[in-house]
């Protein structure tokens, strides 16, 4: 049996949404087939109030071994030092998370939020929210540089606004069967968020770049990258691979991509429907010019925005 | 007299914590605790106006798509969009999806496993709802939870994913083939295999010719299969649990109307119900905090000028809920109001014989769903790929924008001023921040504390019927407390 504990914090619950859209295991394949036993989560727990606390605290207290700790939600440490802005009960999250953490066997930070603060913790970071272990870019966060889960691993981060239900289902599966889970340089598993992958890897769109046909606005077929900020080719992940609800993607419904992964979301991105000409930078620009000047002659006729 | 603290109220979306007295059996006083605030639309101020599509949405990953089209719609209104009628079709499919999707889960996520309580355990129907109903392993649980992956497929056909996709003003940025639109029909029929063979135990159509109490009556003689359904259950049920004396509520119901239309009008209308119908009047709504950890004001201000200046202390304010209130007046949000104003006949009939109540309440939902389900049929259907989707906006320096909507779980609006083509001040009052208000500057209590006072509690260990109440209405807290962009300066007071 696997103890999981899932704590929301300053969060919109879409991660969690997401996650009931897990196939391949879905939520009931990964209950009866790998023995996960979700202790407490909020939306869907069948008991209320004493009950939860008391949940709750038996794993503080190490009555029980708590195996995942998943938190989906940034950590507001306001205001004023008191955590106050998001509360569970008699605690603020913030004091829940800093007492469950170190009981934990693996942590997972599922979505942007919980990850790098996300939207919460965006300027002027009203409530003072930060992520897990990294604030943005920089590593320590609530937890600090030095916190290791009782398996001797930093906190896993499954990035993404919301995170994909098979990033947070595989890393469980792989972790559950004892697996070394490789982490890129902001601890996410590298399958899903390594440095080679990009959400432009994939996208039907890539044609229109490569012959520079940007879609001059809206509905229009062309790439998203020029005039409306897709921020396809600087954005680590799978989505265009790996789709989502098994149908499709933001690019492929005509949205540019926000970045949504990114540990600098969403500021990063903003404006997020800016003009941008340049996917390189430095001496690069000129050979990137040049290149597309040529490729813009040599488009095939039938690659038309309308 | 007891005081139970029933925190952290589960099975709802997000943080709400609820404090109620006990006295002789029954609740005396209620508060509701809205415990999260994130502040979250003031990086907002000084954006650019499209920024707000993108941001707004993420208040809430339960009911996204509502907050899509109320910035969609805010920015159509301030940036002059012209929309084609395949932009309307394609928005309230997706938002239809959605808040179908919301009340399946509503239904046999949130409020069904109380219908497996130990409370009932006496009750000959109790292992038939246990078997059904029980967190997780339910029958009819199952099934729903299953379903709804089908619904957000349906979704992200044409919306690329589910949650969190983008809407625009001027319409969609969608360009489906005939193929996306056969697919998603496809798909459609599983979902109308769950909700015709378990939900219902009829077809759609059959359970729409139902028009008064007195057809239900009828509809459930007709057929065993009708009879036996969930729906058909939960309204044989319903009064011998004594769920239609629970919950009634200020009394008062508002809808901003919903489903826009290229004729101009909503297929859902807007109004304000006090027991007569009135015309929706949005000048007419204001923020109270006098119960509310903020400052700045007193009294009541429209949300175009309102401000968002967060105060925590321990004393007299009790939630980082905000106040709205209607002509002065707490209004219900939700299936239900949206059906009285709709003047649906069957669900006028239910609250003349039982009056707004959680019995009312959850059988609105449910009729809602069953004529979303067909709605969202027809509009499939009348989409023309051949047609275009988007039509234009202008960039204009100075406007200002109202975008009202319909969420699941009710009214839904955003007001926005753009000063130098900048957002200068942003303001959204969701549908939980009217069910779950604390009390106005006239101390008179939100609906939902309204409801649950009043409310008899036969076992202070197991108060359950306080927990109908509150998820009758399906409260959303994710939403409730966001972000809100002050015209001065931001800042935090030392408390």
């Amino acid at each position: 049996m696997v103890n999981v504990v899932w704590m929301q914090g300053a969060t919109d619950n879409g991660c969690l949404v997401s996650f009931l859209n897990a196939q391949q295991p879905d939520v009931y394949q990964a209950i009866e087939k790998l023995g996960v036993t979700i202790s407490y989560q909020n939306t869907i727990n069948p008991t209320s109030g004493k009950d939860v606390i008391a949940t709750l605290e038996k794993y503080i207290a190490g009555d029980e071994q708590l195996d995942v700790l998943i938190v989906e939600g940034a950590i507001p440490r306001g205001p004023n030092g008191t955590g106050m802005a998001c509360f569970i009960g008699p605690r603020s999250f913030a004091q829940w998370i800093s007492e469950l953490a170190p009981k934990a066997q693996y942590v997972l930070a599922v979505g942007t939020c919980a990850a790098f603060g996300n939207i919460p913790a965006a300027e002027p970071n009203p409530t003072d929210a930060t992520g897990v272990q990294w604030h943005k870019t920089e590593f320590g966060g609530f937890l600090g540089k030095d916190f290791r889960s009782k398996a001797g691993l930093p906190v896993i981060n499954i990035s993404g606004c919301p995170a994909h239900p098979d990033w947070v289902v595989q890393t469980l599966v792989a972790v559950l069967l004892g697996k070394n889970v490789e982490l890129d340089k902001y601890n996410r598993p590298k399958d899903f968020f390594g440095e080679e992958i990009t959400v432009h890897d994939g996208c039907p769109r890539n044609e229109y770049y490569a012959f520079k046909v940007a879609a001059e606005k809206f509905g229009d077929r062309g790439c998203l990258y020029m005039n409306l900020g897709c921020r396809g080719p600087h954005t680590n992940s799978d989505c265009n691979r790996r789709l989502w609800n098994r149908q499709s993607s933001l690019t492929r419904c005509g949205i540019p991509c926000h970045g949504c992964t990114n540990p600098d979301f969403p500021e990063g991105s903003m404006p997020f429907f800016q003009r941008r000409r340049l996917v390189v930078e430095g001496w690069k620009v000129v050979p990137y010019i040049i290149g597309s000047g040529f490729m813009k002659l040599a488009k095939p006729s039938r690659l038309k925005n309308e | 007299m007891a005081e139970l603290d029933l925190s952290p109220i589960t099975r709802i979306e997000g943080h709400l914590d609820f404090k109620i007295n006990v006295e002789n059996g029954k609740v005396t006083d209620a508060k509701a605790i809205g415990a999260l605030f994130r502040g979250f639309e003031i990086i907002l101020k000084g954006r650019d106006p499209l920024d707000a599509l993108v941001i707004t949405p993420r208040i809430c990953g339960v009911c996204p798509t509502s907050h899509n089209d109320a910035s969609a719609r805010a920015l159509d209104d301030a940036l002059n969009a012209s929309i084609p009628e395949n932009g309307y079709l394609m928005r309230s499919i997706l938002l239809g999806v959605e808040n179908l999707m919301s009340h399946a889960a509503h239904t046999y996520v949130l409020f069904g496993p109380d219908l497996a309580n130990k409370k009932y355990e006496k009750h000959d129907a109790y292992p038939e709802l246990v078997k059904r109903f029980a967190p997780l392993t339910g029958t009819s649980y199952k099934g729903a939870v299953l379903t709804r992956i089908k619904l957000d497929e349906i979704f992200a056909i044409f919306g690329g994913k589910h949650p969190h996709t983008t809407f625009i003003p001027g319409g969609a940025p969608v360009r489906p083939q005939l193929s996306d639109i056969t697919k998603a029909l496809s798909i459609f029929m599983q979902v109308q295999d769950f909700l015709e063979n378990v939900t219902l135990g009829c077809s759609i159509e059959r359970w729409l010719e139902n028009k008064s109490i007195k057809d239900v009556q009828k509809w459930l003689e007709e057929d065993e299969k009708h009879a036996n359904s969930d729906l058909g259950l939960f309204i044989r049920l319903g009064p011998e649990l004594g769920l239609h004396k629970l919950g009634p509520g200020p009394g008062n119901f508002l809808s901003y109307g919903v489903y826009a239309q290229a004729d101009g009008k909503n297929w859902l209308p807007a109004g304000f119900y006090d027991g007569k119908h009135h015309s929706l009047d949005q000048s007419k709504i204001e923020e109270h905090i006098k119960y509310s950890w903020y400052t700045g004001y007193e009294g009541g201000r429209h949300p175009m000028d309102g401000i968002t200046e967060p105060y925590y202390e321990e004393g007299e304010k009790y939630t980082w809920a905000k106040c709205p209130r209607y002509d002065g007046k707490p209004a219900e949000v939700g299936p239900l109001a949206r059906m009285i104003i709709d003047k649906d006949p069957l669900v006028l009939d239910l609250a003349k014989e039982y009056g707004p109540c959680v019995y009312t309440r959850v059988l609105a939902r449910l009729h809602e769903a069953v004529r979303l389900a067909a709605k969202i049929k027809e509009w499939l259907l009348e989409l023309d790929p051949a047609k275009p989707f988007f039509g234009s906006y202008e960039r204009p320096s100075n406007a200002e924008g109202i975008g009202l909507t319909e969420a699941a779980r009710g009214a839904l609006g955003h007001w926005v001023r753009i000063r130098n083509g900048k957002i200068d001040n942003y303001q959204v009052i969701t549908p939980t921040a009217w069910n779950v208000s604390p009390k106005d500057s006239n101390d008179v209590h939100g609906p939902i504390e309204q409801a649950v006072i009043g409310t008899p509690v036969e076992d202070e260990n197991n108060p359950i019927e306080v927990q109908h109440v509150i998820r009758s209405y399906d409260p959303c807290i994710a939403c409730t407390v966001h972000v809100i962009t002050p015209r001065r300066s931001y800042r935090l007071k030392v408390v």
